[in-house]
This record gives C-alpha cells, structure tokens and sequence, in this order.
C-alpha cells in the first residue's frame, strides 16, 4: 500500500530565515508517528504546509497522491496549535458546521464524547475555558474519519486527567487504516502510544525510526533518547 | 459548498444586524408617536419633556449613522478576523476553494449593504409623516425619467452594484496586501487601502481622458443631455469599474491561495 504522505526536499522559507530545511519523509498508512522537536524547531510549520495554510518555497508534499489542497483537505484533520473556533457559537453550532462541510464527520461519535467529558452542547463557546475549549476542539477533530489525523500539540493545555483521556480517545478512534501525526515536546506523555518518531531540528530532520527500533538498537526510551538528542 | 458558506456568513452577521435594524426601526416609530420636531419648534421653556425629545432625536441619528458605520465596520471584521484571524485555521482547511470564500463574504456583504440602506429609507418614511406617499413618487418617477429615461432604472442600479461590488473588493485587496507584512498588518492594510485607491483614481482618469472626453464634453457642453448621452456614460464608466473589480479580485484570491501566513 502506498504512503499516505510523501514530502521530497520541502523547504519553507521566511524571508531570511529557514522554518523547514529540505525534508524528505516517507509516513505510512495506518500508524502513530510522533512529530518531536523543541519549540521553534519547524514542527508547525511542516503541519501548516501539508494542511495548505501555507506554500512551500520548493518541493512537493503529496498526500494520498495529491497535492495538498480540496482533495487532501476532505481526507486530512488537523488540529491547529491554536483555538479556531467562533467565540459566538454554541457547541452544536459548530458540529453542524463539521457536519455541513465534511462528509467523514461522524456527529454521534462527537455527541458522545462531549457528553464523557461533561461538556454541554447548548453551551456558547465564548463561556468556556480555555481548556474545555481545547477539549472541544479535539472532539471535533477525531469524531472525523479521516485517512490522515495532524495533531498540533494536542494536549499541551488540558489537565493530566483529561490528557488520559484525550490519549484513549485517540486511540479507540482511529481506524486500523488511518495515520495519526502528533507533533509534540511531551514526549513522556504520549511515548506508550507511538509506532514510529521523527525527530525534527531547526528545520531539519535529524531521525526517522520505530519506536521499537530505538528500544532494541539504544535500549532507551524515546524521552531519553530525545534528551540526549536536544541537548542544549 | 458556497451556499453553506453563505449560510454561515449569514449566521454570522445576522446576529448583529437584525438588531440594529430593529432598534432603527423602533426609534423611528417613537419618534413619531412622540413627535419630537413639533415640540422642539413650538416649546419655548425648558422641560423634561423637551429633554427627552432631544435625547430621543439624538440616538436615532446615531442608530441610522451606526448603522452604516456597522455595515463597514463587520464587512472588514468579517474578512480580516474570520479568514485571516485564527478562525481562518478552520476556514482554510474546510474542503473549499479559496474563491468561494470571497465571493460568499461579497455576497454577504453586498445583501447587509443594501439592507441597511432599505431599513435606513424605511426608517425615513416611519419617521415623517408623508401623507402622500403614491404622489411623491410619482413626481420622483416622473422627474427620474426627464433625465434618465426608462433605461435608467436599468443603468443606475446596474452601475450602483458594479461600483459597490468593486469597494468591498478594494476593501479585501487592501486587507489582504496588509497581511502579507509581517507586523502592523491593520495599519498596512490601512495604508495599501490608499495605494489601491489612488490606483483607482487613475486607472479613471486614464480611462475618462482616452475613451470618454467626448461623450463627457458633449453632455457638459449640451444644455439639455439626450437620454441616450446620459445611459451611455453610465455604461461607458463601469468599464474602469469592472477592470478594478477584477483585478482586486485575482488580487485577493492569489493571496489568500498562495500566499497566505496565518499568525
């Protein structure tokens, strides 16, 4: 089966400085691929340019074949680092919206998770807290049953608690099928979790294994290894 | 794709504008059943009464100026905020053409213009007392057609929608040129509003100056302009309009596809 996505020497340029530096990265279907690198290391911005948020200054991205635009938009879900959601609305105002524009949205699945996490739908969303926010955000993301899930620092501002929880979510929600990319620096957090890491340093990347590779080749966990490999 | 664009653009401004509409409308009416003018030209003390004509008066000329400053004020909150804010994470990454999103906010756009212009005449006619409101008309269609002819009803709000379309897109190009810097980008956007405009002021004159100096001389010269001069004028001058319309648009649309920078 061919990779879901495929990047050939991208490289993202912003004005005087280099944000991605010439990736080259082959992510196959059906895994959970850690994107880990220390703040500002280009992590973002690799999401931003497989989502079309922005162009890449050369290169190509390909995603199940195509490259990143309506196509890819229908069959990816992105979770973006930062709240997108319209302060006015109600909850279900913005799963009707989920569900007005993507037709892999499954709202039953979205409904029922809102409701283990004791959120109410009918509730406006300039009300809540940043975290619940967040919360929400996920929801919508994986109630999605997509081919290719990007997971900006999905559980950088909700509480441990709710972090197990988002983390089983995850995991029951994706199908055998589908490829879930988090990009993260709370690598401890989400290790047990991971098939595969790429590492990702000023740009560029530094390592591509499987989990299982790194225990039996340096018999260290990927946060040790990650210490070791950010050192300052 | 369009129509449920549209129908969230909707969603998204109608909470601001049916309210203020309404208030219009009901300030209207209160000043009729009140009557303020009368009692401000017939009272000659000073009373509570007379008081509250004033204030009554007073915020419906603010409700009916607010009205239009709001029209404005959400036409660019609505592009700037919505696509280029960080709710443009969710909008750019729906399954939608860049286009679309335009043309739907245009639309939009274009409808609360226009409605708050119909609630503003509406607002007028509460407010005064016209008794014979079939033959004001009738005088104004009358004297409408001396000058503009049958046609005109045609050419005039023709040329209205062109030159309405070609601002909000002036508008977006501006705002869109704004993002492409790096900090400031309200006030660059402020600022490349003026370039885009000075543009458009030459792009007429050139236009005026190569093509319409001698219908123009013709009509300014002539005592009594034919029908006919007038209407092919109007039509003459929504050239210029149409080609700043288009271009903003290729404008907008290369930005936001290719050269979009979400903070």
């Amino acid at each position: 089966m061919s990779n879901i996505l495929t990047c050939r020497n991208v490289t993202k340029v912003f004005g005087s400085k280099v944000a991605v530096n010439d990736v080259t990265l082959d992510i196959p279907r059906g895994k959970i691929v850690g994107l880990l690198g220390p703040n500002a290391s280009g992590k973002s911005t690799f999401i931003k340019l497989c989502n079309d948020l922005l162009t890449p200054t050369s290169g190509e991205i390909l995603i199940d074949g195509n490259r990143p635009g309506i196509e890819t938009k229908k069959i990816v879900s992105y979770l973006p680092e930062r709240n997108y959601l319209n302060d006015w609305m109600k909850v279900s105002d913005i799963i009707g919206l989920f569900r007005d524009f993507y037709s892999d949205f499954n709202e039953e699945k979205a409904y029922d998770m809102l409701k283990k996490l004791n959120i109410n739908p009918k509730d406006k969303l300039k009300t809540m807290s940043k975290g619940t926010k967040e919360k929400v955000q996920l929801i919508l993301v994986m109630s999605r049953e997509a081919q290719l899930y990007m997971l900006d620092e999905p559980i950088g501002g909700v509480d441990p608690a709710a972090r197990d929880y988002i983390l089983d979510t995850i995991l029951s929600n994706y199908n055998e099928n589908a490829t879930i990319i988090i990009s993260t620096h709370l690598i401890s957090d989400i290790e047990k979790i991971l098939d595969e890491v790429v590492f990702i340093k000023e740009g560029k990347i530094v390592l591509t294994k499987t989990v299982d590779e790194i225990r039996e080749e340096t018999g260290k966990s990927v946060d040790s290894l990650f210490r070791e490999v950010f050192k300052c | 794709m369009l129509a449920k664009l549209m129908k969230y653009e909707i969603k998204g401004t109608a909470r601001i504008f049916i309210p203020l509409y309404l208030l219009l409308l009901l300030f209207a009416l209160l000043n009729r059943i009140i009557n303020p003018f009368s009692l401000l030209e017939n009272s000659d003390n000073f009373n509570l009464q007379v008081l509250f004509s004033i204030i009554s008066v007073t915020v419906y000329f603010i409700l009916i100026i607010g009205t239009f400053v709001m029209t404005l004020i959400i036409m660019i909150q609505r592009f700037y905020k919505n696509l280029l804010g960080d709710e443009g994470y969710l909008m750019f990454t729906l399954p939608v053409k860049s286009w679309q999103h335009i043309v739907s906010k245009l639309i939009i756009s274009m409808l609360w213009t226009i409605l708050s212009f119909i609630t503003a005449i509406c607002s007028i006619l509460i407010l005064v007392n016209v008794d014979n409101l079939s033959e004001v008309l009738s005088l104004f269609i009358s004297k409408f057609t001396d000058i503009f002819g049958t046609a005109g009803f045609f050419t005039l709000p023709y040329y209205a929608l062109i030159a309405l379309i070609s601002n909000i897109l002036m508008i977006y190009g501006a705002i869109a040129l704004g993002h492409t810097f790096s900090k400031h980008k309200l006030m660059a956007s402020f600022g490349m509003y003026c370039i885009l405009y000075v543009i458009y002021q030459v792009v007429m004159l050139l236009f005026i100056l190569l093509f319409g100096k001698k219908n123009i001389t013709s009509i300014v010269t002539s005592a009594a302009p034919s029908v006919l001069q007038i209407n092919t004028l109007i039509l003459e001058l929504s050239i210029p309009l149409i080609i700043i319309l288009v271009a903003n648009f290729i404008l907008t649309n290369t930005i936001l596809r290719k050269k979009l920078n979400l903070e």
